[in-house]
């Protein structure tokens, strides 16, 4: 098979190329603002909000390429879709970023406040689930594995029953001020873990669309209804 | 050829409401069952299905020698002007065998009208290329309202109105190309058939003949053939995507490999042939 486009498919390629390297980014990012706030370290916050310079300046440099190539190259079929996936993605591990961010800044506010340690282990256990589902739903895009993508509703309902429960755990945590502020950012910080398995799903509905050229919200047909 | 039919009953069904949305509801045009062209011990094309639906655009793609305007030139019997070609299958216009014994190829190319990659206007006044048609076919009573309902509906009439008497070939040639619609246009066929009308054109005249074209389809049936992939995205509701086989010796024949709604055929095709040539992998 001669490719008669093959400037276009290596610009192509290696757009996608950059898109995984943030994913795999975005990975590391969830693990270490998880562990700021788990060993109460604001250094180690402080390094995840200044990585993710790292992963706008992709985003940014992605969109660029991207746009160029959209208004040179003009795609069809398999290429049209993956440069809709691509632009769909970029967007979707950026927010990810932002969302470690986020629990990050929450780990800078709380440093030094009374904690709860049952709260501490199930934000560990929202963060160990959520990271597999980044993974694999990349590992999906990567390989086009509609049925490897189709799983991922089903990793995020522990994540979602938990986030729900995180309510219950602050009020348990009493009237004590201090602790009651601690338990309220943490529950930003479930929350942001939990928009971070959303947007695991997202990636996973991108990758069925590529693979297939039908687009759907897992949430309509997967049964898991939930997506808050 | 299966039916035998008169020339007047090769009469077009009375349009219908035309829908911005597409759907199969609009009548079928032509059926086009199971043809075969040769050229002599030739075979340009083999085993064509096709329906084309009224007040569509449809256009017909692929590489060179695939047969596509082999196929075009069936639609209004145009191959009967070449002595060595054969046609064998079913074209049916509106119901009726299109090459029934009793046919009138010059009645069905008035009702199916071309336009050539070329532009091709007589060496005669531009009034005179328009009114031609109408002419012929002994339609001399309101010739005067026929041109300039033509030229209007070719948008062309702004740029000529005051230059009806002034040869046509001294038109640009994107001016010439509506010209040539304008004048297939007036003898009031059902169809046009427009074979890559647009590939000897810069891109502002290509594009008002893209915009022109869907236009008329609220009045017309539009069959084109190109070889611009993006021109058959912009304009089409269908497309036909044709490929070649190499047979025996290097014989090259051209087949349908897909024919679907345009928006699928290149966004998500179902062959994977169509995929490769759509995304340039082909070859």
């Amino acid at each position: 098979m001669n490719d008669r486009r093959t400037h276009f498919h290596r610009e192509l390629a290696a757009l996608e190329a950059d898109l995984v390297g943030v994913a795999g980014r975005a990975e590391g990012m969830i693990a270490e603002a998880i562990r700021a706030v788990v060993e109460d370290a604001p250094d180690v916050a402080d390094a995840v909000i200044a990585s993710d310079a790292e992963i706008d300046r992709i985003y940014l440099d992605i969109h660029d390429r991207w746009l160029e190539l959209m208004a040179r190259q003009q795609p069809m079929g398999s290429d049209l879709r993956l440069m809709s996936a691509i632009l769909v993605l970029n967007a979707t591990l950026e927010r990810m970023g932002d969302q470690c961010v986020n629990i990050s800044k929450m780990a800078t506010v709380v440093h030094g406040l009374p904690r709860s340690e049952q709260i501490l282990e199930e934000l560990q256990e929202m963060a160990d689930l959520v990271r597999p589902m980044v993974r694999r739903a990349v590992a999906a895009f990567i390989r086009r594995d509609v049925a490897a993508a189709l799983t991922l509703p089903e990793m995020d309902e522990p994540v979602d029953r938990l986030n729900r429960q995180m309510y219950q755990r602050v009020v348990a945590c009493g009237p004590r001020k201090e602790q009651l502020e601690w338990a309220t950012r943490m529950m930003m910080v479930a929350r942001a873990l939990e928009r971070i398995g959303d947007q695991a799903v997202d990636v996973a509905e991108q990758v069925v669309f590529l693979a297939t050229g039908e687009f759907r919200e897992f949430g309509d047909t997967a049964g898991s209804g939930d997506r808050t | 050829m299966s039916q035998i039919a008169s020339t007047a009953e090769l009469r077009p069904v009375p349009p219908v409401g035309v829908s911005d949305e597409l759907s199969s509801e609009h009548p079928v045009v032509f059926e086009v069952r199971d043809l075969d062209v040769f050229y002599g011990d030739f075979q340009a094309v083999r085993g064509i299905d096709l329906d084309i639906r009224q007040h569509e655009i449809t256009a017909l793609i692929g590489p060179s020698g695939c047969g596509k305007s082999t196929v075009i030139r069936c639609l209004n019997r145009m191959n009967d002007l070449i002595e060595t070609a054969r046609v064998e299958g079913t074209v049916t216009y509106h119901g009726v065998d299109l090459y029934g014994p009793d046919v009138d190829p010059v009645e069905v190319r008035r009702r199916i009208g071309m336009v050539f990659q070329k532009p091709n206007p007589f060496p005669k006044s531009i009034y005179e290329n328009v009114a031609f048609g109408p002419r012929i076919a002994g339609l001399t009573a309101d010739l005067d309202d026929i041109v300039e309902e033509s030229l209007r509906k070719a948008a062309l009439w702004d740029e000529v109105k005051d230059k009806l008497d002034e040869p046509a070939l001294a038109l640009s040639g994107g001016q010439q190309q509506r010209l040539c619609i304008a004048r297939a246009i007036a003898t009031s066929p059902d169809v046009v058939l427009m074979d890559e009308p647009a590939s000897a054109l810069d891109p502002i005249a290509t594009l008002r003949i893209e915009e022109l074209m869907i236009e008329l389809k609220e009045d017309y049936t539009i069959i084109v053939v190109t070889h611009n992939m993006q021109q058959a995205a912009r304009v089409s509701d269908r497309t036909a995507f044709f490929s070649v086989e190499v047979g025996e010796g290097g014989r090259r024949t051209g087949r349908l490999v897909e024919f679907d709604l345009t928006e699928r055929i290149f966004t998500s095709p179902s062959e994977k042939e169509t995929e490769d040539y759509i995304t340039g992998r082909f070859g």
